[in-house]
């Protein structure tokens, strides 16, 4: 994923840059004459026109796909609770009472079955990103408080899964991770 | 006599915007070595750095482009002195008060300072008023700047007009021109996001004096600190466009460019769309209601729409095959817009929610920040400033 969304920016942004360095170009070659672009006004309107049908296809292809639809007629089969905290996370398969949190020591899932991540925070915002073991980021949430954000996920591969917060939370954020294995 | 006040006035804010510049670019490259482990600063240190950087490059680079949208007003309306002054001092005030509470109170939650994190005491305890009171100060500035500036727009352009309407009819009697109808719509724009500031700073003040009793919502906070952090960093660009719609033709010895019906749309248009794109940093709080995360994608998108079909198509064409006086000033506008799309392509390919899954968060968004506003906005400003100073374009205005 993030290859791909590395690639389509810099072709674009080479691209860019093309144009304006051949724009840039052909004024210093008028000379004195002013030739400028024939008909602007209708050019104008086809370039709105395409960037408006291809942002259009964009968002009409990638909204349904967003994370808030993301298996959302299916039910999950296990249920992790989580609860972030300055600077750790609490992860448990029941429920975390906010008074006195206690989770397990550790998390074992299973592969190609689908897990709901049910997170929150107990003091300020962090986050709770999900890392593979290519330390690639796969997915995440937000972790809220006094809100629980519901994030669903099939792990495909097994193997270790590294959590890292991804919301400046305070001195000690760099170092505040977890992690799980998935079976 | 008050064009020299002016003048003087103006040359005290580039003063000030570029000192603070080199003190921020030293704090960046110090936060740099210390992410590439070449030096090793305690992380409480690098984080008080990351908010005084964060803080005042968003404050000097909007008052900078304030400072030039003011000077440039100036040749259609009277503007008020004074404001300018009471802008000043405030912003200055407020940068000191902001350093205090970083350099001596260790305060260090970030420039977006999220909810709950100020309030959770890590520092001196005199810290986190002194930085709410110091976003305070510089935005009673800002708002009391943008507030007289628009009522003097106003006394000369009623609203219809500033936002250039007639120009929707055939033949229209009267021309709106361009630097006008763009100081209008980020006028508003910055009104509106530091009325929001207000309303964020009486919520944290409500809870702070309220001993526990008090406490507020989580998710309308962090709603209302990206309505006002979001909308001022994005209008701040907005500043530097009046900017250039007013100067480019101008020094590159063109004609003036006229609002036309297409003009008109298009910025009308963007008003509704950058104050509704804020909506995007919520994109990983599950819990925002839906419908406020697709009108988030949608807005965003739409906002790129009359940014690219007019603005940097404008600046294109008036460039295409015509013979322009290349100066540094026109070369870093022309720069700087380049700078902007491709900052603006990051932006818009973070802003697609699928994307942001991967990339909330993560080095992305700093990178494609950093480079609209470092390669976008700071050259439009760079640009005015050269401008400014250059005696061929003296006597303007
Ligand atoms: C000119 C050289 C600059 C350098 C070397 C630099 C460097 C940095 C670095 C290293 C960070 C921390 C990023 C992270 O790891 O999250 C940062 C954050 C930031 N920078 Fe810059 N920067 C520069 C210019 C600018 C400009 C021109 C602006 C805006 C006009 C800007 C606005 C910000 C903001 C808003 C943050 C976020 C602070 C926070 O998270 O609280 N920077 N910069
Ligand atoms: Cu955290």
């Amino acid at each position: 994923m993030q290859n791909s969304i590395l690639m389509l920016f810099l072709v674009l942004a080479a691209l860019s840059a093309l144009v304006f360095t051949f724009v840039f170009i052909s004024s210093k070659k008028a000379g004195m004459s002013v030739q400028g672009l024939s008909n602007p006004l209708r050019k104008r309107f086809w370039f709105l026109l395409i960037l408006f049908v291809v942002l259009g296809i964009f968002a009409s292809v990638t909204i349904p796909r967003s994370p808030y639809f993301l298996f959302a007629d299916e039910n999950p089969s296990r249920v992790v609770h989580v609860a972030a905290m300055q600077f750790a996370f609490i992860m448990s398969e029941k429920a975390i009472d906010p008074k006195s949190p206690v989770g397990e020591a550790s998390i074992e899932l299973p592969a190609n079955e689908l897990v709901e991540f049910r997170v929150t925070s107990l003091d300020v915002n962090h986050g709770f990103a999900i890392y593979d073991q290519s330390n690639r980021l796969i997915a995440q949430t937000q972790a809220m408080p006094g809100y629980v954000n519901r994030l669903r996920w099939k792990f495909k591969e097994p193997g270790k899964y590294t959590i890292l917060c991804l919301e400046f939370c305070g001195m000690a954020h760099q170092v505040m991770r977890s992690s799980f294995t998935v079976k | 006599m008050e064009s020299i006040k002016l003048r003087k006035i103006t040359s005290l804010w580039i003063l000030i915007v570029l000192v603070l510049f080199i003190v921020n670019i030293v704090l960046g490259i110090l936060m740099r070595l210390n992410q590439g482990e070449i030096i090793h600063q305690s992380p409480i240190t690098f984080y008080a750095n990351m908010t005084t950087h964060g803080l005042t490059q968003i404050g000097i680079w909007f008052v900078a482009g304030m400072a030039a949208v003011n000077y440039l007003l100036q040749r259609y309306v009277k503007t008020s002195y004074s404001a300018n002054v009471v802008a000043m001092v405030l912003t200055v005030i407020g940068i000191l008060m902001l350093w205090a509470s970083t350099y001596i109170g260790k305060f260090h939650a970030g420039w977006t300072f999220l909810y709950p994190l100020p309030l959770k005491i890590m520092w001196a305890k005199w810290a986190t008023p002194m930085f709410l009171g110091s976003i305070l100060v510089m935005g009673v500035g800002w708002l009391t700047w943008s507030v007289s500036m628009m009522t003097q727009l106003l006394k000369k352009y009623p609203l219809t007009r500033a936002l250039a309407w007639q120009h929707f009819k055939k033949n229209p009697s009267t021309q709106t021109p361009p630097f006008i109808l763009i100081s209008m719509i980020t006028l508003i724009g910055i009104i509106a996001c530091l009325l929001g500031a207000v309303l964020l700073l009486a919520m944290y003040s409500a809870e702070y004096f309220s001993n526990g009793t008090f406490v507020n919502d989580a998710l309308l906070m962090k709603n209302l600190t990206f309505f006002f952090g979001h909308t001022i960093a994005n209008e701040m660009l907005y500043l530097g466009l009046a900017v250039i719609y007013e100067l480019f033709p101008e020094v590159g010895g063109r004609p003036k460019w006229k609002t036309t019906w297409y003009v008109a749309l298009a910025w009308n248009c963007t008003l509704v769309f950058i104050l509704t794109a804020f909506f995007h940093h919520l994109y990983m709080d599950f819990v925002q209601p839906v419908g406020f995360q697709i009108v988030g994608q949608i807005a965003s998108y739409m906002a790129s729409l009359p940014a690219a079909s007019v603005t940097i198509f404008s600046v294109l064409v008036a460039v295409y095959r015509t013979p322009i006086k290349w100066s540094l000033t026109n070369l870093l506008f022309f720069i700087g817009v380049a700078g902007w799309v491709i900052g603006g392509l990051g932006a818009v390919i973070d802003v697609t929610i699928t994307n942001n899954f991967v990339l909330h968060n993560t080095l992305w968004v700093p990178a494609h920040f950093h480079t609209y506003n470092a390669l976008g906005n700071v050259l439009f400003s760079l640009a005015f400033f050269h401008w400014f100073f250059n005696p061929i374009y003296q006597g303007h205005p």
